[in-house]
């Protein structure tokens, strides 16, 4: 029923998309006419409870699921087209690396499949893209990321956060027009976490690169983004989208600031709103 | 002496510490004492060590020359096996039509006993090396299929997502992910079928009446002239081979599978 909106280059759309798992009775509405639009640049999170969709929209812009209905676009490409160019990035909640290969060729490893795509986005984008050079420079990548020391390491030799963060090297490294990133963070130990996330601001800072990043938490959600989309669950729908208006690059010292503390409070009181209208009366 | 180069030297002959090798000595010179006394109360079961020991110091080419035999008919049964059961892996992996085809035939082949195929074979390939080396084969096989084809499928659904998420190929897929995922399998099966592709070997000796070589041929000749002296000597050769091959497997896995968890030393 979607009307087939002109291409657009500019953002990634997701068009009142629609995705049932199981039938009959059984079947679960896991996204119930959502859309969203992120724009070229953008930092985008999606927040909400576990069972609300927030993975499945993730995983539909990947190409990993089709939609019952609806459709998604990204930058005027579908996403079977975008990945058959390779321009999305994937990080998914488990590190997924090769425990056979190095840090650097894991984060290499992705030039050698698909060469064709990889050649023609580097004949498309030429030498001047912004970011280009660290992005493309697996090296440099994990020196920036904290992994200078670890390149000729397996993954087996690696703690957590550094497992992680070779992902993401991965992800970044094959200069994707968008970073999709599925609660990467979610198994690492709070100093970790804040660790990670700063590293990864840095890094996006200067490749810019167009981001859909799926959280459960408040605080992550607000350092990160510029936008937060929050979800409420049964059935999986968008609640609220809310605009974090911090300054960047963030910092260590923004974790605490007052102005994030708003913006925090401002996204916990939609996703309890959003709770509301799921939970029965006496489990408030 | 310092003790520093001490502790070095230490930790350089650290496996001819005592502490490692007198268990062991203590238990095979145990077992020789048990042995020495049967064969003493029972000389037409046992023979004595030291029989054995003339044999096989008396005749080294005669041993070496059947123990070549055999081992060459195993050697090239675990190669054919192998490699056969690895491409067959990896069609079944790529191709569910395939695997609903071979696959219960692959079972009911497993499940006959290779000794009762042993004498249908010679009877087809006559006392050459070719009946020898398709038992060994057989045996090796299916160990060999079965876990290569749960290793190509170990790869774990998040590290696939990434490859998706990229076009990979199904080759691409194959070679940088399922083909490396299931070496440990495979690894693990070479440890079993190693030591049993002499089994097979010897199996198939034992069918081939006529046989002129190998360390069976060897046993169920002498065996039947009450040469025990002979077939001990025969068996303490194929123990030796097992105990090569499966240490040659154990090197071969610690260099190739070196990332893997099941490599790495305690600590």
């Amino acid at each position: 029923m979607a009307a087939t909106t002109e291409r657009d280059t500019s953002s990634i759309r997701v068009r009142n998309a629609v995705k049932t798992y199981g039938t009959g009775e059984r079947a679960t509405t896991a996204l119930a006419d959502v859309d969203l639009t992120v724009p070229r640049g953008r930092f985008v999170s999606v927040i909400g409870p576990s069972g609300c969709g927030k993975s499945t929209l993730l995983r539909l812009v990947a190409g990993l699921e089709e939609p019952d209905a609806g459709e998604v676009s990204i930058f005027g490409a579908t996403a079977r087209e975008a990945s058959a160019a390779k321009s999305i990035g994937f990080v998914p909640q488990v590190p997924a690396l090769l425990p056979w290969l190095s840090v650097l060729d894991n984060v290499r490893v992705l030039d050698k499949v698909n060469r064709r795509a990889g050649r023609r986005r580097r004949e498309a984008a030429g030498p001047a893209v912004e970011g280009c050079e660290l992005a493309g420079d697996p090296v440099q990548l994990l020196t920036r990321l904290g992994l200078g020391d670890a390149l000729t390491q397996r993954p087996g030799q690696l703690s957590g956060g550094m497992k992680q963060r070779t992902a993401i090297a991965r992800a970044f490294a094959l200069q994707p027009d968008v970073l999709l990133m599925d609660e990467p963070f979610s198994a690492l130990d709070e100093f970790t976490r804040e660790a990670v996330q700063l590293q990864l601001l840095d890094v996006w800072h200067e490749t810019r690169t167009t981001v859909l990043f799926v959280t459960h938490s408040v605080t992550e959600a607000v350092l990160l983004s510029d936008t937060v989309v929050v979800m409420a669950a049964r059935p999986g729908r968008i609640a609220a989208v809310l605009d974090i208006a911090l300054d960047r690059p963030r910092r260590h010292g923004h974790l605490d600031s007052d102005a994030m503390h708003a913006c925090e409070h401002a996204v916990r009181a939609e996703l309890e709103q959003a709770w509301a209208d799921v939970l029965p009366q006496d489990a408030r | 002496m310092s003790p520093g180069p001490r502790r070095g030297l230490r930790a350089a002959v650290g496996g001819l510490h005592p502490r490692w090798w007198v268990p062991t000595v203590v238990a095979l010179a145990a077992a020789a004492v048990v042995w020495t006394v049967v064969a003493r109360a029972n000389p037409y079961v046992l023979p004595a060590l030291g029989a054995v020991g003339d044999q096989l110091s008396t005749q080294p080419g005669f041993y070496l020359r059947n123990a070549a035999a055999t081992l060459r008919e195993a050697l090239l049964g675990l190669l054919a096996g192998s490699v056969a059961a690895f491409a067959l892996a990896v069609g079944i992996s790529e191709s569910g039509l395939l695997r609903r085809a071979v696959l219960p035939l692959v079972v009911v082949l497993n499940v006959t006993p290779v000794v009762a195929i042993a004498p249908a074979l010679v009877v087809a390939f006559g006392f050459g090396i070719l009946p020898k080396v398709i038992v060994t084969a057989l045996i090796t096989f299916f160990p060999v299929l079965m876990n290569t084809v749960t290793g190509l499928r170990s790869v774990a659904p998040p590290v696939l997502q990434v490859f998706r998420t990229v076009h990979a190929s199904r080759l691409d897929v194959l070679w940088r992910l399922r083909v490396p995922s299931a070496l440990p399998y495979v690894f693990s099966a070479l440890r079993v079928v190693f030591p049993l592709s002499v089994v097979g070997a010897i199996v198939a000796e034992f069918s081939a009446a006529g046989s002129t070589e190998g360390l069976g041929t060897v046993i169920s000749v002498a065996s039947s002239n009450s040469q025990l002296d002979r077939v001990f000597a025969a068996i303490a050769c194929l123990a030796l081979m097992g105990s090569v091959l499966l240490l040659v497997v154990a090197l071969l896995e610690r260099r190739v599978l070196s990332w893997h968890e099941s490599q790495a030393r305690p600590s």
